[in-house]
Parts: C-alpha cells; sequence; structure tokens
C-alpha cells in the first residue's frame, strides 16, 4: 500500500510521522532497548574474551637478561636492575644463602619505588606505607591492590638471569 | 491475510447484531463492540446496515491523528489506536469518511475494529464475519464472492477524496427501484396506494 | 393454593429477572487465564441448533467459540447463540430447591422437596383420582428428557395427562404432514434450499427466528432463485423478496387455494406425479374451483395481479421449496393451511427430489426431537400413535407394563389449563414451559394456576409461572446435561455435557428419577445416567417411523448428525424423505386433503375492528426467561412495542413512542407505539416475550385448531387508545423512539 503513493508530493510531516509502520524510522523504545541490550551483551562477550586469554597467558617471556653473578650482593642485600625494558626498573634481593628473588620495583598502588626493608625483611614503598612480601611479592598491607609482579630468575652457570616476569594471580 | 478478503453487503443484513455481540465478547474491548450497526429509518424499512473499519489504504484516521496513534501494518490492517499515545482527542471520529472510530471519554482512548487482528493474523476468521447468520459480512476467498450476483468494489469518492480500503463493499449486479411502503403492494378491490388520494 | 405467596415485585427483586452483562469470572485475558476446555455442543435455544463451542474454564461455561466445521450453520450464529453461555453462572440461578412460604420462598434439602412433591401428588390422585395430576414438558428438553417425562406420566403417576409447550408450536404442521405424508419431519435437509429455483416462505419471520436459514435463502438467489414471501409485515428478508404478498391475518389458506386455482386453471400441474403417488386429488381441485384469484384477492388484500404471478412462478419452476412456520400454523385453521401448502407442492411434484418440497420450520431446539418420543397427550415414542393396539404393546414391553397399563390419550397444553380452571385438574407438575407468558388469554391462566392445589416447577430460573409453584426444583441447562436432540431438518445431533449443575441444583433427569422412585415406581426407572435413557429410548423408538435405534452418540459425532429413520447400526441415516415416492401411509400414498375455509375464532367487528397479530423479535427467546436476563440481549429490545402503519397510527393521532392502549374481548395492555411503513395498516403487531403487563398474551384468545389443538396465536381482534400517561411499570430507562431503532452500542460500560 505504501508503495502507491509518490513520496515527492507528501509534506515533510507525512512523511517524518508515517501512518505507515514499515516507513517508520524512530527508533521504539523496544527497538532501543533490544539494542542496549545486544550492545551490552557485546561488551560483555568482548570481556569475557580478554579475560580469558589473560588467564590462559599467565607468563609473559621476554628475551633474558643477566643480573647478576651468584654471590655478589650479600644476604639480604639488594641489587637493582631494569628488566625486560630499560624503564622498567627491577629489585632483586638476596634473601638467604642461596636463595634469590625478584621484582619489579614499580609499586603497584602509584608506582613509587619500593625498597628492601632488611629489619622487616620486606619490600616496603615509601609513599603510602605499601608493604609487600618478600616471598611470593603478595600485598601485606596498605592501598597497593595488586602484587608486585615477579621477575623469573633462572641460574645458569654461576648467574643469574631474568627470564619473565610472573604477574599475581588472575591480574 | 491468508488468502481472504472481507465483504461487506449491507442488502444482505438482517438486523439481527449477532455481530454486534458477537464482537463485544472480545477481551481486548470487554464488553464494548466495534461493530457500527444502524437502523438506516425503521419507520420506512426494516433496512440495517453493520459495518467494520474499512482499512483504507491511506487512513484518513492516522493522518488526521495529532499524537501518531493510529498504525498500518504491512499486512493492510489499520490498527485501533495505541494505548500509551491516544488522547482522546476525536480528531480521527471527525476525520473518518465512514464514521468508524468509537471514542471512549471515560478511558481517554479511541477504539476501533481491527479485523480481530488475534485471530486474523494466525490465518482464523473474525468474528463478526464467522457469525453474521445472513453472511452480510463474510471473510472468504474471492472465488467464493464471485459466486454472488453483487459485484464487490473497494473504491470510494468522499467529495474530492478518493478513498480505496482493504475491505470491499459488495454492490447490486442491478438496481431496480424498490417500493419501501407496505401499501404499494397491497390490494383492496383496486391497488391501495393508487387509490389514495393525494 | 398456588396464589402467588408475596407481591411479584419482591419475587422479581430476589429472583430476578435481573440482566447479567459480564461473563462469570468477569473479562479476564484470555492469553493469560486461557479457557481449559472447548466443548463441541450445539446451541440451546430455536431449532436450527447451530453448532457453537463451549469455553469451559472449572466448572463454568465461561464464554463461547464458533464451530466452523458443523455443516448447517458453518460458525454462523444468531445473538442469542453468541449470549447464551450468560445463564450458568447467572446471579439469578437456582441453586437449591425451593419451598413456598407465606414470605415468599425458602430453600430446603433435595429429600425434603423431593418428599413433598410426592407426598402431595399422591394426596391429590389419592382424593381426586389418577387424572387429577398433568405434566407438563418443553420442547427445549433433549429427548432422553422428553421420552422420560412420558413414562414418567403413564407410569410412574399413571395420568393421561402430559403434554409439552411444542403444542404452541409445531401440531399444526405435524398434524398436517401426518395427515399428508402419515410422517411428522421435515421431508428435506436443508442443503436442498439453495438448489430450489423458487422458494416460497409462508408465514415465517426467517431472518428473526431462524436467522441461519436466511444464508441458506440468500444463496438460493445468488445461484438465481427467486424468492417469494407471504407476511402481514415486511420483517427484514422482504426486502431481497422476487414477491412480497402481505397477506391479511388469518386468511392464508385462501391465498394457498387462490395459488392452487389457478395452477389447476392453467394447467400447470404435474399429472404423472399426481396419478402415480397421490390420492384424493379430485376433491381437492374440486374445492379450490371457487378461489379464483379476484375472490381470493378480496379475501386476503393481496392483488389478483400477484396471486396470478406467484402462482405461475411457483408452479413452472422445476424445483420449488415452500417453507412455513408459526405464521400459517398459529392459527385456528393451521393445519389447514399446512395442508393447503403440502397440496400446493403435491400438485406440483415437488416432492422427494433435490431441490424440492416442502418443509416446516421447527422453533424450538428440541421441537422436533420434543414431538416425537412421547411427550404429547396422545403420542407414544417414535412417533407412535397412543391409540394404536401395535403400538401399545410396543411401548409396554420395553416399559416393562402390560399394554393395559398405559392410559389413553389426554388433554393438549391449552386443555389441560382449562381443565385445571373448571377445577378437572387439581395439581400440575411442570418442567421447561412457562404458560403464564406463553399460553393465550394470560388471565385465564393465572386464575386457573391459583385454583391448583398442588404445583411443582422444575426450572434453572424462577419463571413468572413458577412464582405460583409450591415447590420449586432446581434443575440443569442445556449445556448439563448429556442427550440427543433433533434439528429441524431432522438431524438427530449430539448434546454434550460441559459443566455439571452449580449449587446444589440437579439435572432434571435425576429429579424425575428421584420422584418415581419416592413414588415406589423405581424399578421402571433404572437410570444412573441420560445416556441409559437413551439406550431404551432406541430400543422404544426402534421400527416406529421416528427410529432412532441405529443412532448412537458415537455415531452422531463421525457423521457430524444422523437423520432419522435410521432403523440399523449400519444404516447412514435418511436425509431426505419420499425419494422412492412412498409416503409412510400404509397405502403408501401422499394425501390430497380438502381444507375448507372457515372464518377466525376473534372476529374483527365492530369495537374490535383492528388485527392483532404477536410474534418475535431476534433479541429475544419465547417467554423470556432466558433470554430477559441477558444484558446486551435485552438492550437489543429492551420492551414490546406495538408495530402499526402510520395510516393507522394517524386514526389514532400516535406518534412514534407514544403510549397507546391495547384491548382484546379478554384485557388490555399498554405500550409504546412504533410507527412503521413495514405492517398492514389493518393489523398490529406485538412481540411476547414479556411477562404481567407487558405480555401480548393478555390480549390473545383460546381459539384452538380442533385437529392440532394450537391456538390462534396470529389472529385476534383488538381496538386502539391513544393513553393518557405511561404505565406504571414505565420508567423514564424504558421509554425509547424507534428513531434509536436498537440500542447497539448506546451504553457505555466502564472496563474492567
Amino acid at each position: 500500500m505504501s508503495l502507491l503513493h509518490d513520496r515527492s508530493k507528501d509534506p515533510l510531516w507525512k512523511d517524518e510521522f508515517s501512518v505507515f509502520t514499515s516507513d517508520e524510522r524512530y527508533v521504539t523504545r523496544r527497538q532501543f532497548a533490544k539494542f542496549l541490550t545486544l550492545a551490552s551483551l557485546g561488551m560483555f562477550v568482548g570481556n569475557l574474551w580478554i579475560v580469558l586469554k589473560s588467564y590462559l597467558t599467565k607468563k609473559l617471556v621476554y628475551p633474558p637478561a643477566e643480573v647478576a653473578t651468584l654471590g655478589e650482593i650479600p644476604v639480604r642485600g639488594v641489587k637493582l636492575f631494569s628488566y625486560p625494558l630499560p624503564q622498567d626498573n627491577c629489585i632483586m634481593v638476596r634473601t638467604g644463602e642461596d636463595e634469590y628473588v625478584a621484582y619489579s620495583q614499580k609499586c603497584t598502588h602509584l608506582s613509587c619505588a619500593v625498597y628492601y626493608s632488611a629489619r622487616d625483611n620486606r619490600l616496603e614503598c615509601p609513599c603510602h606505607q605499601g608493604f609487600f612480601s618478600i616471598k611470593d611479592g603478595s600485598v601485606l598491607q596498605g592501598p597497593p591492590p595488586r602484587p608486585l609482579p615477579q621477575i623469573v630468575l633462572e641460574r645458569e652457570g654461576g648467574k643469574l638471569i631474568a627470564t619473565g616476569v610472573k604477574v599475581g594471580g588472575n591480574g | 491475510m491468508h488468502g481472504y478478503e472481507f465483504y461487506v453487503d449491507p442488502s444482505r443484513c438482517i438486523g439481527c447484531q449477532s455481530c454486534v455481540n458477537a464482537c463485544a465478547e472480545c477481551e481486548t474491548h470487554r464488553g464494548q463492540s466495534m461493530i457500527n450497526f444502524d437502523f438506516i429509518d425503521r419507520g420506512s424499512t426494516t433496512a440495517t446496515a453493520a459495518y467494520v473499519c474499512w482499512h483504507c489504504d491511506e487512513p484518513t484516521c492516522a493522518m488526521a491523528c495529532p499524537a501518531d496513534a493510529i498504525k498500518k501494518g504491512d499486512d493492510g490492517i489499520v490498527q485501533s489506536s495505541l494505548k500509551p499515545r491516544c488522547i482522546g482527542c476525536s480528531n480521527c471520529v471527525l476525520a473518518c469518511p465512514f464514521g468508524i472510530p468509537k471514542i471512549f471519554p471515560e478511558l481517554e482512548q479511541m477504539m476501533k475494529c481491527d479485523m480481530c487482528y488475534d485471530r486474523t493474523s494466525i490465518g482464523k476468521r473474525p468474528m463478526c464475519a464467522t457469525v453474521c447468520p445472513s453472511q452480510a459480512l463474510s471473510y472468504v476467498h474471492p472465488e467464493e464472492i464471485a459466486r454472488r450476483r453483487e459485484k464487490p468494489t473497494n473504491v470510494f469518492y468522499f467529495g474530492k477524496q478518493k478513498i480505496t480500503t482493504l475491505v470491499h463493499m459488495m454492490t447490486p449486479a442491478e438496481t431496480d427501484a424498490v417500493s419501501l411502503d407496505v401499501l404499494d403492494y397491497m390490494w383492496e378491490g383496486t391497488y391501495v396506494a393508487a387509490a389514495r388520494s393525494e | 393454593m398456588a396464589e402467588v405467596p408475596v407481591s411479584p415485585d419482591i419475587l422479581i427483586d430476589r429472583f430476578g429477572p435481573h440482566p447479567a452483562y459480564t461473563p462469570p469470572g468477569g473479562w479476564q485475558d484470555e492469553s493469560r487465564n486461557p479457557a481449559e476446555r472447548l466443548v463441541k455442543t450445539h446451541c440451546c435455544f430455536c431449532g436450527q441448533q447451530c453448532g457453537i463451542q463451549l469455553k469451559v474454564r472449572g466448572n463454568q461455561v465461561i464464554g463461547f467459540e464458533p464451530w466452523e466445521e458443523f455443516p448447517f450453520n458453518h460458525g454462523m450464529l444468531c445473538p442469542k447463540g453468541v449470549k447464551r453461555y450468560m445463564q450458568g453462572g447467572h446471579s439469578d440461578r437456582l441453586l437449591d430447591p425451593l419451598l413456598r412460604t407465606p414470605e415468599g420462598f425458602r430453600t430446603a434439602s433435595w429429600d425434603e422437596a423431593l418428599n413433598f412433591t410426592v407426598k402431595r401428588l399422591k394426596e391429590v390422585q389419592d382424593k381426586y383420582g389418577k387424572d387429577s395430576v398433568a405434566i407438563y414438558g418443553g420442547a427445549s428438553l433433549i429427548s432422553e428428557k422428553s421420552y422420560l417425562l412420558g413414562k414418567f406420566a403413564r407410569v410412574a403417576l399413571g395420568t393421561r395427562h402430559i403434554d409439552y409447550n411444542g403444542r404452541l408450536c409445531m401440531v399444526s404442521a405435524g398434524t398436517a404432514y401426518k395427515l399428508a405424508f402419515g410422517v411428522d419431519r421435515s421431508p428435506l435437509p436443508w442443503s436442498d434450499i439453495p438448489k430450489a429455483q423458487v422458494v416460497l416462505v409462508a408465514g415465517a419471520n426467517v431472518a428473526e427466528c431462524a436467522p441461519i436459514t436466511t444464508d441458506y435463502l440468500w444463496r438460493c438467489r445468488d445461484a438465481g432463485g427467486k424468492l417469494i414471501v407471504v407476511d402481514p409485515r415486511m420483517t427484514p428478508i422482504c426486502r431481497n423478496a422476487d414477491m412480497y404478498l402481505p397477506v391479511r391475518p388469518g386468511t392464508d389458506l385462501a391465498l394457498y387455494m387462490g395459488l392452487l386455482h389457478v395452477i389447476l386453471r392453467d394447467g400447470l400441474e404435474r399429472r404423472d406425479f399426481i396419478s402415480k403417488y397421490t390420492t384424493g386429488f379430485a376433491q381437492v381441485a374440486e374445492s379450490v374451483r371457487p378461489w379464483d384469484p379476484r375472490t381470493a384477492g378480496e379475501k386476503t388484500g393481496v392483488p389478483p395481479e400477484a396471486i396470478e404471478r406467484a402462482a405461475q412462478l411457483f408452479a413452472k419452476a422445476d424445483r420449488a421449496i415452500a417453507l412455513h412456520a408459526r405464521g400459517v400454523e398459529h392459527q385456528s385453521k393451521g393445519v389447514e393451511n399446512c395442508l393447503a401448502l403440502i397440496n400446493l407442492c403435491l400438485a406440483t411434484g415437488n416432492l422427494g427430489r433435490e431441490g424440492a418440497g416442502c418443509a416446516m420450520i421447527t422453533g424450538q431446539g428440541n421441537g422436533q426431537g420434543g414431538r416425537e418420543h412421547g411427550q404429547k397427550c396422545d403420542q407414544l415414542p417414535g412417533q407412535r400413535s397412543i391409540s394404536d393396539p401395535e403400538a401399545r404393546a410396543h411401548t409396554a414391553k420395553v416399559w416393562g407394563i402390560t399394554p393395559d397399563e398405559i392410559p389413553q390419550a389426554g388433554y393438549s397444553a391449552v386443555e389441560i389449563m382449562e381443565a385445571i380452571h373448571r377445577g378437572e385438574i387439581k395439581a400440575l407438575l411442570s418442567c421447561c414451559f412457562n404458560p403464564l407468558v406463553s399460553l393465550p388469554d394470560a388471565k385465564f391462566t393465572q386464575e386457573a394456576l391459583e385454583k391448583l392445589e398442588f404445583f411443582g416447577v422444575v426450572d434453572f430460573f424462577m419463571s413468572e409461572t413458577a412464582h405460583h409453584a409450591d415447590v420449586v426444583l432446581a434443575g440443569s441447562l442445556q449445556e448439563e446435561e448429556e442427550g440427543i436432540g433433533c434439528t429441524n431438518e431432522g438431524r438427530v445431533i449430539h448434546i454434550r455435557k460441559a459443566v455439571d449443575p452449580p449449587g446444589n441444583a440437579k439435572g432434571d433427569s435425576w429429579i424425575y428419577v428421584e420422584l418415581a422412585k419416592r413414588l415406589g415406581k423405581g424399578k421402571y426407572f433404572p437410570y444412573n445416567s441420560t445416556k441409559e435413557i437413551y439406550e431404551e429410548l432406541r430400543e422404544a423408538s426402534r421400527g416406529g417411523h421416528a427410529d432412532d435405534f441405529g443412532i448412537t452418540y458415537e455415531k452422531i459425532d463421525k457423521n457430524m448428525g444422523i437423520f432419522w429413520p435410521c432403523p440399523t447400526l449400519d444404516h447412514p441415516g435418511t436425509p431426505r424423505l419420499f425419494e422412492d415416492g412412498r409416503s409412510f401411509h400404509p397405502d403408501g400414498k401422499h394425501h390430497f386433503v380438502v381444507t375448507p375455509w372457515r372464518e377466525s375464532g376473534d372476529p374483527v367487528s365492530g369495537e374490535f375492528p383492528i388485527y392483532l397479530t404477536t410474534g418475535r423479535v431476534v433479541s429475544q427467546y419465547l417467554s423470556g426467561t432466558q433470554t430477559r436476563r441477558i444484558g446486551a440481549l435485552l438492550d437489543q429490545y429492551p420492551n414490546p412495542r406495538l408495530e402499526i402503519h402510520p395510516r393507522l397510527a394517524e386514526q389514532y393521532q400516535l406518534n412514534d413512542g407514544d403510549w397507546v392502549t391495547i384491548t382484546s374481548r379478554r384485557n388490555e395492555i399498554t405500550l409504546q407505539a412504533m410507527v412503521v411503513k413495514t405492517i398492514r395498516p389493518d393489523t398490529v403487531f406485538i412481540p411476547y416475550h414479556w411477562a404481567g403487563k407487558r405480555s401480548a398474551n393478555r390480549l390473545t384468545h383460546r381459539t384452538l385448531d380442533p385437529r392440532s389443538k394450537i391456538p390462534e396465536f396470529k389472529v385476534s381482534a383488538c381496538q386502539l387508545r391513544k393513553a393518557d400517561a405511561p404505565p406504571d411499570w414505565a420508567t423514564a430507562a424504558n421509554s425509547d423512539t424507534t428513531k434509536g431503532g436498537g440500542k447497539a452500542n448506546a451504553r457505555l460500560r466502564v472496563l474492567r
């Protein structure tokens, strides 16, 4: 029926407020609600995909870099280094005779540089009193929301090599 | 729809108002009938006519509606006014050349026949055409109508406005003048009508 | 005494009629709360017996749905059928038996009510004899119940007086057809009507009284058929009539004899058919000799040329059908009128072939079945005669009694009322009948009812007649018992049970079986269901004309009804009678019967110069007990109006809507005038569906056709007088003018 009349002769109001449901261009609440639902669903799916991906990818592998030699630093000693990129400051601590741990030095709260407190055997951030565990970098106290990323160390012929970054938990 | 067409033939109407009563049964308009039923002039004749909405191709009621509340779908049915939009202004009542829409002031709503959309959209027949004992209202395939002597038409002229409709009106095959007074048939020694003094 | 205990207004206030507008349970959303089941059954009202489906939720009928597959009406319905479902849950519905008290009625237990009924019936019979008790039945009862009533009267009570409201309906046609053909049934199925070339509709307001037949007539015209209508009023079908003959009330006989005269004069009769299949032609031919068109025209007020033309039209057609209804039958010459129409069909060879014949349009729902199985004063099941020794023997065997124990014929319906009036009959037990509204001369009926020593009524609403009862037994609606009926075509159909009777109301059949038990005749009524009654009915009707032996409920369901006679289970039924040319008479011939002229019983003369005819409107049914309780139907035509031609109205300075008092030799009533050109100027018309001071039957008279005993409702004499003031029953709400016509869409009701 709507094909029968000549659109060009119609005044504007007839076209804007067409009586034929097939010519309607405005959006009904139902259509809008559908759109919102689909968009929301799309975003949810997208997010889900991202989460799944990050969950499946725990290790980020970078080219290994030499950090130090065994015995270079004393027990309860600290060495600062950069890994994987020059701007990524990290801190290595010799926690025992033969135990070495390394973490990113960027506090997960507001990126201040954390230091090692030998007295309390933990990593501390001076900005807001955020403390991290020396064992796994998890947050002991304070505003930091996430554990410190741990640098994976491997020994190779008397040297300590950084081979990867372990982001704690599920990010 | 579904191959059926709606035909209205007032010459067959016997005034039983079965259509009026059956239409009123619908839950959508509970107890209110959407049939327009008239005694043409009971003083002179038993002629009656029952009309449904004609579902015009370009519905005047919809064009005149300030709230954009009346819509015509792709299947050709002009729906009754949308409840959230209708403001009860009666523009459509005044605009319709056939006088079909009815205003219900206590509801501030216009209601009219929607050809029993809940039935016709799934291939059933509208209630009025199903119950009509004289089939003055019929909803059949066009081949069945071809058996009648009357011919269907769906073009109407109202002044300068030409209206084409979904519903067809049956027009007589011949148009002899028919006398409506019993006196013209009666005989008391001579034809009574002729003997009447002027 | 059966005087009304308190003023009728108090009873009406308590028991109705109150108009109902909303379905039981309200207008509920079908989509959220759909009906639980659809029951395929038939309408409870007229003889067309349209197929309809009832929507049922729980134990209530809540709506309807068309039944498009049923071949008679293909889903079509009239407004009464559309609204019938409003009866079941109606607030006026009688839910308990009622016993009369000085203040009105009180509810009683079934034991008390039934024992009281039996006690009083026995007392009356012991004191005055067996025939001092009469039974009234009705033609809306399923065949099982009409059979049960016939047996109850004769076996349980031993009275010869049983008759039914069909005495006011089909008996003229029945008597005529039995005289001519030996059997009382429409000889043709309705599907023959569209195949005719000419249909003569005589005294039948098809549009208002048998609306679905309109479609058959229109289809006949679509195929080129011609329609001739004979009626003192221009009813709605007249608008499409090829010929309209406005016959003077009571003069139809002259018209049909005039038609036959023309046919014989012009040699248009079918000689071979007459000589081969009929007897009695010569006498009839002789009897119509004086009725030339001019003589007939003077008698009837129909132009001689019209008589000539109608006769030519009818006789020259290869296939013609004559349909007739109460217009010709409700006369003291009712039998003669029907015989004259039959003579026309026999003379023109219109019988026993497709598209040709003569048929009565049965009025009531089971008017056909109700006049077959013994509910009539002179009838035994199977359309047998109570005086026929073979019939008595067969029936007695089925009933388990000796033939001598079956009484002889008793009084017919009006005669029963007359016998009550003169004190011969002292007790009455009535079902499915509202004589105070339906019988002629309402004042006489009221006097008679007040003389009854015991009056029991079985009904589902408190009718106006029931106001006089000593006990009212709360009975069942049509949708509350299963059974068979027979439609106007002779098609036996299945009435399905949709719901149980509400409250403490019981099925009518249970009531009569209980009464029989308490009368000590329980062993003759060993029925636990109507189906068991039907099994006995099949046997009882076997071998009779109305042979239902080969019909079972399942066979009906499979075949959409079976036409009787159906003598064996594998017989397909008999839609068209006389196809082999044989009648049901012993000689196998159709009989021409002479129809001598006589005047009507209430002559129009002197003080009473105007013909009064009574009839119906499409929105009401019979005495209105059911339809005056349905709001939408009542709004369509709220009060009886006096239809009067402008020429006559002018003589009495009457305008449309003025109040006018109509007086007959019996009584007077005051109604509003409806000034219309669609009625003869020497005739007025009143529909009879209302009671009391609005009852048209206050004016009618008790002249009966001598053979059929049908009252002459269609021809009375009256006078008119403009009323000074509206009658006391009229309120502002009641008065309306013709201009608005029906009150379609007039009243706006708030939606839920």
